[in-house]
């Protein structure tokens, strides 16, 4: 089985400890030399959760929802935004310069309520896969159980958003047994039809595809 | 039965085997639950064998893995949930016993050996209602969000905090369902609060307690 039917989800069929190996073998593949340091997972992060905080900022301010959906997304735009401080704040604790916040365009995503929504379903997988696939990097654990409280966080706001669009529980609201991780490259390639200017994401132009 | 005496004398978590007792008592010995036994398992010499920390933090997962698919098998076997919330509460029971099978065989991978699945008691409301069921379901989930993030710093093999990472993460999702589903907060805090063992166990007390 290769790795791109893995990430579609067959992981329920596959023997519990078969793709425990799987999952430690994604985990060693995410480990080849995408990031050098503690700074550098930082900096990935941090252009992520930029490139969410503005998208809720645009899309709440947008006035495409409303009650409980409106709250909800709120909250989570408060969340982003929650971790793009945090994020700067440790970059800096450490010693580190932390990353401008890129140019975006999000095109049509505030068209209506479920572009709105879908993007935001999109950006929350994207943001929990990337943290995932990331963590493995990270060397001091005060900043490790940050990132993994982070993740949980985003998994929280991924499983919610994908209710609210009346997904299916499967693959929809949840993404199988176990999340999937996904390495640095991906993650990029997935978040740059959003990001405007040349360099616009973090460690962007060591990517060569 | 003094098998079973694990929180405050009271009635909870049956142990079909000795070796699996000993092993929960080694965690009661790391948390201090319940002095006596707790100092038992101190100067106990089996319970004191080999098995490093991580060994020690999955078979610790694995019981309050074992807890959560038992209580979502008994859930959803009756009639209380239909349509969305069914078709939600679910695949939360199914992931949960993929998680048993999957901590049960990393354990086994890593030269240790599971816990037996002990024997659970619950409240005797805990089914009679969907929003008893539910409410409960959301206190478990919280409660084991909190228990996996509070154990990242103390993994030290990183293929093992991947995949308790990734386990976490669908425990995020599921807490975060069922806190909607029950009219709580989805959303917490902008990062997930962790909990140590001892915590966790006091807080699992009157959920399992007999």
């Amino acid at each position: 089985m290769d790795r791109r039917s893995f990430i579609k989800g067959s992981v329920a069929v596959v023997p519990a400890t078969m793709a425990l190996q799987m999952l430690g073998q994604r985990f060693a593949w995410a480990q080849s030399a995408d990031f050098s340091s503690d700074e550098d997972v930082l900096n990935y992060a941090l252009t992520l959760e930029y490139l969410e905080s503005e998208f809720y900022r645009q899309g709440n301010e947008a006035s495409l929802l409303s009650g409980k959906e409106a709250e909800y997304l709120n909250a989570v735009g408060a969340d982003e935004d929650a971790h793009v401080a945090a994020i700067t704040d440790t970059i800096n604790k450490i010693g580190g310069t932390p990353v401008e916040a890129p140019g975006v365009n999000f095109g049509e995503a505030f068209a209506n309520r479920e572009s709105f929504l879908k993007t935001s379903h999109t950006f929350e997988n994207l943001g929990v896969q990337a943290y995932l696939g990331a963590a493995g990097f990270i060397k001091e654990p005060a900043i490790l159980q940050a990132a993994a409280g982070i993740f949980g966080v985003e998994a929280r706001h991924a499983a919610v958003v994908g209710n609210l669009l009346g997904l299916p529980a499967d693959n929809g609201v949840y993404m199988g047994a176990t999340e999937t991780p996904l390495a640095k490259d991906e993650v990029l390639a997935a978040a740059q039809p959003f990001l405007a200017g040349a360099g616009a994401m973090a460690g962007g132009a060591a990517v060569t595809r | 039965m003094s098998e079973a005496q694990l929180f405050d004398g009271q009635p909870v978590i049956e142990f079909d085997n000795p070796g699996d007792r000993r092993n929960f008592l080694k965690w009661a010995g790391i948390v201090g639950v319940g002095s006596t036994l707790a100092a038992a398992a101190v100067t106990n010499p089996f319970a004191s064998a080999q098995a490093g920390g991580d060994v020690d933090i999955l078979n610790y997962a694995l019981t309050l893995e074992y807890l959560e698919a038992d209580f979502y098998k008994q859930g959803v076997a009756g009639d209380l949930l239909s349509g969305r919330e069914r078709e939600l509460v679910v695949p939360i029971a199914e992931h949960e016993a993929a998680h048993v099978s999957t901590l049960a065989s990393t354990i086994e991978d890593l030269g240790g050996k599971p816990v037996k699945k002990p024997k659970f008691k619950y409240p005797e409301a805990t089914f009679n209602d969907k929003a008893t069921f539910l409410k409960t379901a959301s206190t478990f989930e919280e409660l084991g969000v909190t228990a996996y993030h509070g154990q990242v710093t103390k993994i030290k093999n990183v293929d093992l905090l991947a995949a308790a990472a990734s386990i976490a993460g669908v425990e995020s999702r599921h807490a975060a369902i069922l806190a909607d589903l029950t009219g709580g907060n989805p959303f917490p805090a902008p990062v997930e609060a962790t909990a140590t063992m001892q915590e966790v166990l006091k807080a699992a007390k009157p959920f399992i307690a007999g």
